[in-house]
């Protein structure tokens, strides 16, 4: 038995690219004439982010320069990309403090752990979006860029609402 | 113990049988349930004082606290009742009072009973807003720093210093909220056993100078060993960070060192990663496969008379096939001086700093003050560093075959050498002094093309045509035991990770 099929005519309104054609158009000369801004001028125009925006680390001082970590090694531990390298050390006063800190910022998931974990509140996810580099190495952020960055860094909560209530 | 008399008591709706005399805090361990206590060390005296402890026990009118009251027959105990879980908070608010928030820089923190216990039992916060009292912190001597603050005054290094190591150094001085830990005048914790007190202050208060900003405890790996540091053989745990080893520490066990690991053989551990060690085989300078080595060495133990030079640290497992490969030889032991712990029978740090003297002995190698001398033709030295020793017999021998962890300067040129692990790359036992065979486990891989010592021993073994087909330590421990009737019908199984007497040690001793 032949497989049983049905003709059925096209239909000619909703096919027509004519009329579609012309409404798009319409939409174009509409912009022409009452442009509204979508598009931002970047790099002449930044974006504007977030409060809780996540990006790269800074690592906040003290009022003498120095880092506010003191190696307590608990963000090298919460951390789940493992890309927290601390190494502590004493310094002449006797404090503890991290001779080595290095964050692999591509390792980084920017999950902010580091930053809700620390007692000292010294390691900040940062509100920066701009990370090129001319060198793949240059990712790896040692101790003294983490602290010599100046941009604004993230605010995990909204200290008003810290339970997001 | 047929004679004791057992008490059944109900601790947290579990019924055991404990004997008579045993503390609650005792019992309640054996029914699962750990009480949360500060002073009470079960190696030391029942102090009472830091109240950390108290249970409710059902028909006494107060809580009572367990360490220091004995079961009695029928006793019901609640652990977590809300009454006594309400008295242990306030013990703990009480104890947070003037305890620095300083988690994230002591060494204690992620092994601290009160962080464990205030996590588990105590306020989320604090009702004290009152400035805390601070006092700077002290250097007691040996290798032990006092961080005043964060002291709970347990008092447990107080009663360890006076009982059980026997120098009345420490004590408490001032009275209430001034009150801490004092040092004796003209006393400091040099005492050889003083460094335990770190380990038994239950919060970072006493810290090791060794240890101190190395390393955090969570990050640290554990393996059993024993330490091979003299012939007493204590238990310890290596622990070590990235196969780099941090620190020693004691192990408990009551047939050995109960809770306690000399200061000497705690801190004596920096030549276990000494960078200059030996990581391929060689044969007249040079680097060659273990199979040209050990078929060198082979054909060099078949040419004449053998001298061999063995070593009391190496394990009873390396010494019998070495035995097998090349025959018995004479050894030495390093010599120390004796500093017994005058609270425990039949423990000191040891004359002989060596880990394996007596089961060198057992297995016929004999000691001598210098054993390289009257050397054959073949000199196969195991182990020995050759340090101090006079070494103009090499240079007379045919072959010298040298296994060891690195090379003495003294080598001659054209010496095979077979690079072996230490004892934290290895697996093996060691004979303590009275016999004890014990066993100690693999921390980390050996640098190289290093071998265990029983694997480049079977290696050689086999290469001599002694046989030697062995594929672990066990396997080897195992046909040792069946061979020597030393250490007949023991196996790794029956030795544990606690060790077991070696038969023929009991008939010598």
């Amino acid at each position: 038995m032949p497989i049983q099929t049905r003709v059925v005519d096209r239909p000619t309104t909703e096919t027509s690219y004519v009329r579609a054609t012309f409404q798009g158009l319409a939409l174009t000369f509409k912009h022409l004439v009452d442009p509204h801004k979508v598009t931002v001028q970047y790099p002449e125009e930044k974006w504007d982010i977030g409060p809780r925006w996540r990006g790269t680390h800074r690592m906040l001082t003290t009022e003498d320069g120095k880092a506010k970590c003191v190696a307590c090694g608990l963000c090298p531990t919460v951390c789940p990309a493992n890309c927290i390298k601390l190494v502590p050390g004493v310094d002449e006063q006797g404090n503890r403090y991290p001779a080595v800190f290095d964050i692999d910022e591509f390792r980084c998931i920017f999950c902010g752990y580091c930053q809700e974990v620390c007692p000292e509140e010294a390691i900040h996810l940062g509100r920066h979006y701009e990370n090129a580099e001319y060198d793949r190495k240059d990712f790896v952020y040692d101790l003294k860029r983490l602290t010599s960055q100046t941009h604004p860094v993230c605010e995990l909560w909204d200290p008003a609402d810290p339970k997001g209530e | 113990m047929p004679d004791q008399k057992l008490v059944n008591v109900t601790i947290e709706g579990r019924p055991v049988s404990v004997p008579e005399g045993t503390t609650i805090l005792e019992a309640a361990k054996t029914a699962g349930v750990l009480i949360p206590h500060y002073c009470y060390h079960p190696g030391l005296k029942i102090a009472g004082v830091c109240r950390m402890c108290l249970v409710e026990v059902e028909k006494m009118p107060k809580l009572a606290p367990s360490c220091a009251t004995t079961v009695a027959e029928g006793q019901v105990v609640n652990v977590y009742s809300q009454k006594a879980l309400d008295a242990r908070k306030g013990v703990l608010e009480l104890l947070l009072i003037n305890h620095p928030l300083d988690c994230p820089i002591c060494d204690q923190a992620g092994e601290c009973e009160l962080q464990d216990y205030t996590f588990q039992e105590g306020r989320a916060d604090s009702r004290y807003r009152e400035p805390k009292r601070f006092n700077p912190a002290e250097d007691f001597g040996g290798d032990v720093l006092y961080v005043t603050n964060r002291c709970i005054l347990c008092t447990r290094c107080v009663r360890y210093m006076g009982d059980v190591a026997g120098d009345r150094a420490l004590c408490v001085e001032e009275r209430g909220d001034r009150a801490k830990i004092g040092i004796a005048p003209d006393h400091d914790l040099s005492h050889a056993w003083a460094a335990n007190v770190v380990d038994l202050c239950p919060v970072g208060a006493l810290v090791s100078k060794d240890f101190l900003n190395k390393a955090r405890a969570w990050e640290l790996d554990r393996t059993a060993s024993v330490c091979p540091n003299c012939s007493q053989g204590c238990n310890i745990t290596l622990e070590t960070r990235d196969g780099a080893l941090m620190r020693m520490k004691p192990r408990s066990n009551s047939e050995v060192n109960h809770f306690y690991l000399c200061d000497e053989g705690r801190l004596n551990y920096q030549w276990v990663d000494r960078g200059d060690r030996l990581e391929a085989p060689m044969v007249a300078g040079q680097a060659v496969s273990w199979e040209a080595a050990l078929t060198a060495a082979g054909a060099a133990l078949t040419t004449g008379a053998r001298h061999v030079v063995a070593s009391p640290s190496l394990s009873n497992e390396a010494l019998w096939l070495l035995k097998q490969a090349a025959g018995v030889g004479t050894f030495r032991v390093a010599q120390g001086t004796e500093a017994p712990l005058p609270g425990v029978t039949d423990l000191a740090r040891r004359a002989d700093r060596a880990p394996n003297a007596t089961g060198a002995e057992l297995l016929g190698f004999t000691r001598a003050a210098n054993p390289l001398s009257g050397a054959g033709d073949v000199v196969v030295i195991a182990g020995d560093d050759c340090a101090g020793l006079d070494t103009a017999a090499l240079a007379s021998a045919k072959h010298v075959i040298f296994l060891g962890t690195a090379a003495p300067a003294a080598l001659p040129v054209g010496a095979i050498v077979l690079p072996i692990a230490n004892f934290a790359e290895e697996e093996g036992t060691f004979t303590n002094l009275r016999g004890r065979v014990q066993r100690y486990l693999q921390a980390r891989p050996a640098p190289g093309f290093a071998r265990a010592g029983w694997l480049a021993m079977a290696g050689l073994a086999s290469a001599a045509g002694k046989g030697g087909a062995y594929t672990s330590a066990a396997a080897v421990f195992a046909a040792m035991a069946k061979a020597e009737s030393a250490f007949a019908g023991m196996s790794y199984d029956t030795v544990g990770l606690k060790g077991q007497t070696a038969p023929g040690a009991r008939v010598n001793a």
